[in-house]
Parts: structure tokens; C-alpha cells; sequence
């Protein structure tokens, strides 16, 4: 479970640059939810995202994990309860070590790392095996170097990472958005496959209004720092995408959607 | 070249082999440009050639240039991990102090080991000739320490190191405390350095505060030396490659001092070695540009 109290983010304090990034957020997210999160350029959903990572820490108020205040730990602290799959297909893995050692990077996520062979014993067996559920192939390529797979297979094997160390939140930042449709496809199908067997507590921003209303149990919608919109269960079944367009800007005050970013999907 | 010129070339080959793979370790592993190492092998050096002189064991002598080297590699590490300096300047500052440190160490700006002991001593009287045995015994020692490396680098904590090196960013999202490693790494690099520096003390007979000028030009070539015979993925072999890279290095040199046509002189070393790595720096950027413009001309 997720508890996130009146938090607050600011960039460039004190500078001509300043911006309020967070501006009092509040969510309870109970174990296992599936949480779509949406809106605009600049709404503030990667630093939401990043701010439960500990990639930026909340200047205000105060974020728990499982009932333990985490709000001043670092990214490395978290992450033996966080895992992430970044929009960038480069950034979640490390180009030149290989699949296997990009896997035991993560499989040793939030353990102390000592002298012990990273692939020691049966772990490459166990990796194979996991790679291999996959369906791509990738079981043949452990020695292979990260950089040498696609864009969809890296995603791939990022999401079989996030699940190798047991931690229990996933956290999805337009993870298919540097995809082509059918890859995107096939790693939002596998999203959903490993979210439900691993019963991940999972936030996944996208930029397809279509895809957070057909993935996920609750959709949220930030706008400027704040969560606009909040939907789940019954209200949320009965939502389509000209629905929520018309929810976002009645939240803007009426105002005019111009975002392209919105209207896709 | 003679017989004695070729050993003493795999001989100061295999020492500098210790100071190449602690540059592989920070500027290709750890993408961690530090010059740190001019200051630190004649730290090594001067820390050895002292406590030999005081009658230390010289294995305990050696170790303890290692750990001084180290010391040193921490000061650059904390300079840019916690104070935000830039890495290189940070490791110039951590040099240009090593200077006056090495002084200071040493008393006066060299020292000669005559009559001490040092970890080859005991290995002259088994009726091997001398300019044999040195290299071998600073073989033995360069080889145990690429072992080492090798599964160092292989363990889970050698594998975040280098996860540092690639991408911090997923590293630390993977739960990688990466200040940790940058400090480790750094500190072992230079550790290795001021064991080189050791072994240099103990098989040429002096420490000199000079000796350390362009010993960063030096492991850099040796490293890509390496990496130009050996173009390996697998760890072992690139480490095995930065030996061979420093002693293919230091044949190279001979055989260019040697050869009398050339005309080159010992002090012109610095300057071809620097010119060695320069190119050796641009031409991946010419061949680069060159397939891009055959691309575009298609
Ligand atoms: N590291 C940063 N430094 C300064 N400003 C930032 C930084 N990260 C994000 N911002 C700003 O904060 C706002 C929210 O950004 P972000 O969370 O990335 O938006 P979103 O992911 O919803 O598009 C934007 O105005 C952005 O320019
Ligand atoms: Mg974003």
C-alpha cells in the first residue's frame, strides 16, 4: 500500500526558473491496484512518479510504503520496493553488460551486494527459465549484450527485471511510448500478464486516454501539480474517452483541450 | 635489441600492466576520467622506498603503497562525489598536492634502495639470471591481481560498479548506492597504481617525485593498446588485454629507441606516447564520421 500525503516538489527554488511541480498531492493506493495515471505536457506525472522512486524527495509532506515512512530515503533505499521501467528503452538497462547481467543486477535489487558471483550456481538456469516465459527468444541471448536487442525486447526484459526482487509497487513511465503500435501492444499485453500473476500495486502513466481506461482498476489525472480527476470501479467502467475529455476540461474550468498528447488513442 | 633490453622492456611493461588496468577500471568501467594516477605512483614508489629503508617487510611495504594509493584515489572520489567537483579537475587537484605530499614522504626529491630488502631478493639466488627473474616475479604478481579483478568484477558488487560505469541512473533505480562504488572504485585504481609504483621502487632501485609525470598517458596507451590486439567483451580477456597492451607498449618504445635511424631520444617518449594516444583518441571519431558521410552519400 501507497500513502501519499500533501506532498509538494520544487524545481529551481529561489531561481527565475522556479516551478512548483507538486502542489499537494494526496492518494491512498491499497496493495495490488493497477493505477492508470494521464494528463498534459508538464502536468507533473513523471516528478509524481519519480517523487514515489525517491528521485526527487518532497520538500512537504510525507510518503509511505507498507506503513514505513520512506519520504527522506534515496532512490537506492527504495528500491528494494520499487521497481521502474522508464520511457526510455535505454535508460532502465545497461546497454554494454549482457541480458543475464542486466538480470542480476536486479534480481540483487534491495539486497547487500557482496563478493559472491553475480551469476554464480543455478542462477543462470533460473534466468533462462524466466527469459524464456517470455516468448521472444531471448532465453538463447543471455551472453548477449542489452544493447544489441530492440526497443520492445529491451522493455521486455525491463519488465521481467522489475519482478526479479520480489518488491511489491511497479512504477510505468510511458514505458511503450518510444515504441511502434504492435510492440506497444505486445509489452502493454506482458504489462498486464506480469502485473496480475506478481499482483503488483502498479502506476502506469500514459500519454492514450485509451489505454488508461482500458488498463488498470483506477485512473488518475493530474493537472498542474494536483490530481484532478480520480476514477475507479463503476464510474469508471462507464467512462469512454469523449467522457474524459469532457471530465478534464470541466476540471480546467471549462477550458478548451488543445493538448495533442491527450487526444491520442 | 639485446637480450637484457627485451626483458627489461617486459619488465617495466608488466609493472605499468598494474597501472593500465587500474585506468581500464576508471576511465572505461567507471567512466571516470582521473589523472590521479601521476601523483599516486610515486606515492606508491616513495611509500615503499621509505619503509624498506626503515627495515619494513618489503611485501608489508608494498601493501602499504597500495593503501596509500588508495587513500589517494578517495581524496579525488570525495572531491567529486560530495563536493561536486568536476572529475578531472578534481583528480588534478588530488595530483599537483601529491607532489609536495611525495616530498614531504620522501624527504628530498629521490631516494635510492641499495642494500634493503625488496620482494625480489629472495628470488636472486636460485641461479636464474636477474633480468629474468624480475619480470617473472612481477609477472606472477600482475597475474595474481587480474585473477582477482576478474572475479571481483564478476561478483555482485564488481557487477554494480559497473553498472555505475554505464548507466547510474538504472543502477541506482536497481538499488545501487553509486557514490559507494565510484569510492571504491576509484580507491582500488589507484590502490593498483601505487602497488605499480611499488614494484618500480623495488625492481629499479630508487623512488624519484618525477617518475610519475605522464603515467596516466602511459596506462591510457597501454589500455588501448590493449584494447586494439584484444578487442574483447568478456572481462578476463580485456583485463589480459591491458597487460599485453602495456608490454607491447614498452617493445614498441624499445625497439623505437633502439633503432638509431629514428633518431629518437628517451626524453622524447612523453611527446610520441601522447601523440600515440591523441590519435589513437580521434581516429574513432574519423571513422565514425567517415561511415556517416558514405550513408549519406548513398
Ligand atoms: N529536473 C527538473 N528541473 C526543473 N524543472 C523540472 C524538472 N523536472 C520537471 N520539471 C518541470 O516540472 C514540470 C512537471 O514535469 P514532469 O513531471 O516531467 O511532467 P509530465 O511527466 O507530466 O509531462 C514541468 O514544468 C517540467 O518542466
Ligand atoms: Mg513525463
Amino acid at each position: 500500500m501507497i500513502v501519499v500525503e500533501d506532498i509538494h516538489v520544487t524545481f529551481g527554488r529561489g531561481t527565475p526558473l522556479e516551478k512548483h511541480a507538486l502542489r499537494g498531492v494526496d492518494l491512498t493506493i491499497p496493495e495490488g491496484q493497477f493505477v492508470t495515471v494521464i494528463g498534459s505536457n508538464g502536468a507533473g506525472k513523471s516528478t509524481f512518479l519519480g517523487s514515489l522512486a525517491g528521485d526527487v524527495l518532497a520538500e512537504q509532506g510525507r510518503i509511505a510504503i507498507d506503513g514505513t515512512d520512506v519520504t527522506r530515503w534515496d532512490t537506492p533505499r527504495r528500491a528494494g520496493l520499487v521497481a521502474r521501467v522508464f520511457q526510455d528503452p535505454m535508460a532502465g538497462s545497461c546497454a554494454t553488460l549482457t541480458i543475464e547481467e542486466n538480470m542480476a543486477l536486479a534480481a540483487a535489487r534491495g539486497r547487500r551486494r557482496g563478493l559472491a558471483p553475480a551469476l554464480g550456481g543455478d542462477r543462470r538456469k533460473g534466468f533462462r527459465d524466466r527469459i524464456a516465459a517470455l516468448g521472444l527468444g531471448l532465453e538463447n541471448r543471455l551472453h548477449d549484450r542489452m544493447g544489441l536487442l530492440s526497443g520492445g525486447q529491451r522493455q521486455a526484459v525491463s519488465l521481467l527485471m522489475a519482478t526479479l526482487a520480489g518488491s511489491k509497487i511497479l512504477l510505468l513511465d510511458e514505458h511503450t511510448a518510444a515504441l511502434d503500435p504492435a510492440t506497444a501492444d505486445f509489452v502493454l499485453d506482458l504489462t498486464r500478464r506480469i502485473v496480475r500473476d506478481n499482483r503488483l500495486t502498479t502506476l502506469m502513466v500514459t500519454h492514450s486516454m485509451r489505454q488508461a481506461l482500458d488498463y488498470g482498476d483506477r485512473t488518475l489525472m493530474l493537472h498542474e501539480g494536483r490530481v484532478v480527476l480520480d476514477v475507479a470501479g463503476e464510474e469508471r467502467a462507464g467512462l469512454d474517452v469523449p467522457h474524459l475529455l469532457a471530465l478534464f476540461a470541466k476540471q480546467r474550468g471549462g477550458a478548451e483541450i488543445s493538448d495533442d498528447s491527450l487526444l491520442i488513442g | 635489441m639485446t637480450e637484457i633490453a627485451l626483458f627489461g622492456a617486459i619488465e617495466i611493461g608488466l609493472v605499468y600492466a598494474l597501472v593500465a588496468i587500474g585506468v581500464y577500471l576508471s576511465f572505461r568501467i567507471l567512466d571516470f576520467p582521473d589523472l590521479t594516477v601521476d601523483g599516486s605512483f610515486p606515492l606508491g614508489a616513495a611509500v615503499c622506498a621509505v619503509l624498506l629503508i626503515a627495515g619494513v617487510n618489503p611485501w608489508l611495504a608494498s601493501l602499504a603503497a597500495a593503501l596509500a594509493g588508495a587513500a589517494a584515489g578517495l581524496v579525488t572520489a570525495t572531491l567529486n562525489v560530495r563536493f561536486k567537483i568536476l572529475h578531472l579537475l578534481a583528480s588534478i587537484l588530488t595530483m599537483i598536492a601529491l607532489f609536495s605530499v611525495n616530498l614531504r614522504v620522501m624527504g628530498r626529491p629521490n631516494v635510492a634502495l641499495l642494500m634493503q630488502d625488496t620482494v625480489l631478493t629472495p628470488f636472486y639466488g636460485l641461479g636464474i639470471p636477474d633480468h629474468i627473474v624480475r619480470p617473472l616475479v612481477v609477472g606472477v604478481i600482475v597475474a595474481a591481481v587480474v585473477l582477482l579483478l576478474a572475479r571481483f568484477l564478476g561478483s555482485e558488487f564488481g557487477l554494480a560498479m559497473r553498472a555505475t560505469g554505464v548507466n547510474a541512473r538504472m543502477a541506482r533505480a536497481q538499488g545501487v548506492d553509486t557514490d559507494a562504488h565510484v569510492y571504491a572504485g576509484i580507491a582500488l585504481s589507484n590502490a593498483l597504481t601505487g602497488l605499480a609504483g611499488a614494484l618500480f621502487a623495488q625492481t629499479n632501485g630508487f623512488a624519484d617525485v618525477t617518475t610519475g609525470i605522464g603515467t596516466i598517458v602511459v596506462g591510457l596507451a597501454a589500455v588501448i593498446v590493449g584494447e586494439t590486439v584484444l578487442p574483447a567483451r568478456a572481462l578476463a580477456l580485456a583485463l589480459i588485454g591491458c597487460v599485453a597492451g602495456s608490454i607491447l607498449y614498452r617493445l614498441a618504445v624499445q625497439l623505437a629507441l633502439s633503432a638509431d635511424a629514428i633518431g629518437l631520444q628517451a626524453s622524447d617518449l612523453n611527446l610520441v606516447t601522447a601523440v600515440l594516444v591523441a590519435v589513437a583518441l580521434i581516429l574513432p571519431r574519423l571513422k565514425a564520421k567517415a561511415s556517416r558521410s558514405t550513408k549519406a552519400a548513398r
